[in-house]
């Protein structure tokens, strides 16, 4: 298979799924921040099922007590003791302990009057803190990028134009980080899915899984590189490609398995957490092979700039 | 192959060391002593078995802002906190200080965040003042000549009326308390009504600590000076005055009852004898008594050693006991010595107020000066009860610098109980799947990258409870991943070696070939995702978020466990299956993946 001619393919079947992503990301609202980027107050609750609890009635029910900016989510469902569970994750501003008493007590009293013990997990950020994270949290992936930017050019030093592969490696990257965050601003919108800290542990692990991936491609053009020195630099790309394609998708289809796993068993709270990790490792394959290869080809045939104009 | 039989022996010993770790609920080692009650032993973080994680942000009294904490205040938190919950009996806390100015409290399986919160206390603050008691009056100047439009006496009901004409020559006169009727200007009610109010107040605290204290505090008082015809003078308390408010009009009017003697000692005058004394224009100056003041003399409970309670040695009385430090006693040493050559001389008999979050703990008088640093607090009323829990007090409100919470995350048991479960199934099914799918794709190979996974699991549990590295749900998913990581080590070798294969090589040559090709990538995949982990990790130690930093080591330990199971055990293990006849049937080495060979030969 010829990847290098298909390229164009590639990068527009790319943008396609970026596209839309961005769109929503710089329309309002974005992405949805949740208490960790913008302090407040998060509750999980579970009720039984069948008693009347849903996203709708609970977020009345919040409004009429006196919190109208106050977001519902719903969990999914658990199984306890052989009984069935409704898990809902509630969102407002910072609540004290008096103010979370009164709030757990008033949906205690309308879903789960039997059995009282319905708070699950409380998390209270104040502003300062949110505040910092989210300054950490853009330092943190400024430095991983930096990082990896320059550990991948030192690596492939010794091949010609090293520096090439580290800033290929990069676009590959941002490419994973925007098809991540772009899937999560339109899930934001549409399903109140919110971006947590949990969400940004999982985009640097896609960002360190994109680039491990990549590498393995990179390192058998730098190999085949040094073999076949008078073959044209898209032929050696395709071919190396060709020759890792099955490791990648082994690779792929195991880690895949193991996070299908944990969606299927674990606990509803990680949910989201996998489903970054899902997405991202679907676009680190598919990106090491399509989109960081064929950047090399491009620049290699001087055609960035055609592809910008065209 | 005898290198191979030796590191082969190596992997045994190694592997039925971390087996035995994870077999034993609880490790000893000489001093060193790992395991817990949970899962294998291994310490598993608050997501996973309930608990509270609490994040303080200390505040500079003198500012009421972050900033400026000393070390020393932060040590001197973390400690009394740490008491504070241990004593509580709400199990053992991890306290951690983060930064400068921030406390990291942990507390695993606790059941009621609430209480221990409150135990915590956001902003409990003990101080030690000197209480004077002696305060010279100071004249009340906001309160203008004009403010008072008129001063006459009259007669009083309970139910704030005045005594009509009408009843002024009836029977029960009795029922109607003298008392001078004072009317003010629109302006002179309002202020005239905040003075009373701060009167009322300064009363009811002092009638609420004598109910709880031996030596409660005087309450301030309003001295009343009239110049009528003749001078009236007398003093009067919160309680004695009262605001009329039967007519609108009347709403001007206080009452204030004549007391029972005036300051000359003259006794209680009637109505008619107060008016003559008042005569027709009298003036008034008001002057407020403080009942006390308290000083802030720098004294506090940071510089409070211990509190115990007791019994007398002589009397059986119970008392608390205090000692100070080194500051403390000085400071304590120069109070008492202060106050009591004050009761020498003048007779007055200041007191110290220790007072907790503002509000008076108890306020004892001084026998005699104190230096060496203890000393006891007895009071006549003082029970067993009262010792143990003012004792309490004085230790929990011992904390150097007020303290707000700033991040809070309560994780219920059940909620603990059951991430943990799931997070075993799907690690069991998980890891089943993949060597499942190993195996049947690369055969032999996949069956020693199965095994080697198990040393690898093994390896990687027995580091985290020897460490130990507390388990949390992100590091279940890190774990995971880490697996996922391990096997792409294996894949990458067995594509290599298969490679090698094709090409005609002895098995043993391209089992060495293949792990010498796939080395480079296997390192440079797995830096750059220690890379992400060591910022992963920077990032969570300046928040103290434990969630990212479990997840950032847990991940770097299993990517470098991975690459030493990786490498040598798979190695070790292929070699040493090379040399044996299984390894002349190729067809058990190379997966049959048609798909894959036509790649292959195309190229």
């Amino acid at each position: 298979m010829n990847f290098s001619e298909r390229r164009p393919w590639f990068f527009l079947l790319s943008l396609l799924v970026i596209l839309p992503g961005i769109v929503f990301l710089i329309l309002a609202p974005g992405l949805n921040p949740g208490i960790d980027f913008t302090g407040g107050s998060s509750i999980t609750m579970q009720f039984p099922e069948g008693a009347g609890a849903n996203q709708k009635a609970i977020r009345e029910k919040l409004q009429a007590i006196g919190y109208p900016e106050s977001t519902v989510q719903n969990l999914g469902n658990s199984t306890i003791d052989g009984e069935r569970y409704d898990l809902f994750f509630l969102r407002t501003k910072t609540l004290d302990e008096t103010k979370k008493d009164v709030l757990v007590a008033t949906l205690n009293d309308q879903y789960s009057p039997e059995q009282p013990n319905t708070l699950l997990s409380f998390d209270l950020v104040s502003a300062v803190i949110a505040q910092e994270t989210v300054i950490n949290a853009c330092w943190a992936v400024l430095a991983a990028t930096i990082g990896i930017f320059f550990y991948v050019w030192w690596a492939f030093r010794k091949v010609p134009r090293p520096i090439r592969y580290g800033l290929a490696a990069i676009v590959a990257l941002l490419h994973d980080t925007l098809i991540v965050v772009g899937i999560f601003a339109i899930l934001g919108y549409f399903l109140d899915t919110e971006v947590n800290t949990m969400f940004l542990i999982a985009l640097l692990t896609v960002i360190g899984y994109s680039v491990n991936d990549t590498i393995v491609v990179f390192d058998k053009i730098r190999e085949n590189v040094m073999t076949y020195t008078n073959r044209p630099f898209p032929e050696v790309v395709n071919l190396s490609i060709s020759e890792t394609m099955g490791r990648s998708l082994n690779t792929s289809f195991t880690l895949l398995v193991t996070l299908l796993a944990l969606l299927l068993f674990g606990g509803a709270t990680i949910r989201e957490f996998l489903y970054v990790l899902i997405i991202g490792v679907i676009a680190g394959t598919y990106s090491s092979i399509a989109i960081a290869t064929q950047v090399l080809v491009s620049w290699d045939q001087k055609t960035i700039g055609k592809l910008i104009s065209s | 192959m005898r290198r191979n039989a030796r590191i082969l022996i190596t992997i045994v010993i190694i592997t039925a060391i971390c087996g035995t770790i994870l077999g034993v609920q609880k490790v000893r080692l000489n001093n060193l002593e790992r395991g817990s009650d949970d899962l294998l032993g291994l310490t598993l973080g608050l997501d996973l078995q309930g608990g509270s994680h609490l994040i303080y942000q200390a505040i500079n009294p003198e500012t009421g802002e972050p900033g400026g904490i000393t070390e020393d205040q932060m040590k001197s938190l973390s400690r009394t906190i740490e008491r504070r919950v241990n004593a509580s009996g709400l199990g053992e806390p991890i306290i951690q200080i983060l930064g400068e100015d921030r406390l990291l409290i942990q507390l695993p399986g606790i059941r009621d965040p609430g209480r221990a919160k409150a135990l915590i206390g956001e902003t409990a603050r003990l101080e030690f003042k000197h209480r004077t008691t002696d305060v010279p009056p100071k004249p009340l100047t906001n309160i203008l000549t004009e403010d008072v439009i008129s001063i006459s006496a009259d007669g009083v009901s309970s139910d704030k009326t005045l005594k009509s004409d009408d009843d002024a020559d009836s029977e029960n006169t009795s029922a109607y308390a003298e008392s001078i009727v004072f009317e003010f200007s629109e302006s002179g009610t309002l202020k005239f009504n905040e003075v009373v109010a701060n009167l009322q107040f300064s009363m009811i605290t002092a009638m609420n600590a004598a109910e709880v204290g031996s030596n409660p505090p005087a309450p301030a008082r309003l001295g009343v000076n009239i110049e009528g015809a003749e001078t009236l003078r007398f003093q009067t308390n919160g309680l004695q005055i009262i605001r009329l408010e039967q007519a609108e009009r009347e709403g001007h009017k206080f009452v204030i009852a004549l007391p029972s003697s005036d300051t000359e000692g003259t006794s209680v005058l009637s109505i008619e004898e107060a008016n003559a004394k008042l005569g027709t224009s009298p003036t008034v100056n008001f002057e407020i008594s403080e009942g006390y003041i308290d000083e802030d003399i720098g004294l506090s409970g940071d510089d409070l050693e211990n509190a115990y309670p007791s019994q007398h040695q002589a009397s059986g009385a119970p008392i608390v006991n205090i000692e100070f430090n080194e500051r403390g006693t000085k400071a304590f040493g120069e109070l008492t010595t202060e106050i009591y050559a004050k009761q020498q001389s003048s007779g007055v008999r200041d007191q110290i107020a220790i007072i907790l979050d503002g509000k008076e703990l108890i306020a004892p008088v001084v026998n005699s000066p104190i230096t060496a640093g203890t000393a006891i607090i007895q009071g006549g009323d003082f029970t067993l009860e009262r010792v143990k829990d003012l004792a309490l007090l004085l230790e929990s409100g011992r904390l150097p610098v007020p303290i707000q919470l700033i991040q809070e995350r309560d994780v219920d048991a059940m909620l603990g109980a059951d991430s943990l479960r799931k997070s075993v199934i799907a690690g069991i099914a998980g890891l089943s799947l993949v060597l499942f799918f190993m195996i049947l794709y690369y055969r032999v190979p996949g069956l020693i990258a199965s095994l080697s996974l198990i040393i690898y699991a093994m390896i990687v549990l027995a580091i985290f409870k020897m460490l130990p590295l507390t388990l949390t749900l992100s590091g279940v998913a890190a774990a995971i991943l880490s697996i996922g990581m391990a096997v792409d080590a294996n894949i990458l070798i067995f594509e290599r070696m298969k490679d090698e294969l094709r090409t005609g090589r002895t098995m043993l040559s391209s089992i060495n070939i293949g792990f010498n090709r796939a080395w480079p990538a296997i390192r440079d995949g797995n830096v750059s995702t220690l890379i992400t982990c060591a910022i992963l990790y920077w990032f969570s130690d300046q928040l103290g978020a434990t969630i990212v930093q479990g997840f950032a080591v847990t991940l770097a330990v299993g990517v470098a466990v991975s690459m030493f199971t990786a490498i040598t055990v798979s190695r070790t293990l292929m070699r040493v299956i090379a040399l044996t006849p299984v390894s002349r049937n190729v067809r058990l080495f190379i997966p049959t993946g048609g798909g894959e060979i036509k790649d292959h030969v195309q190229n």
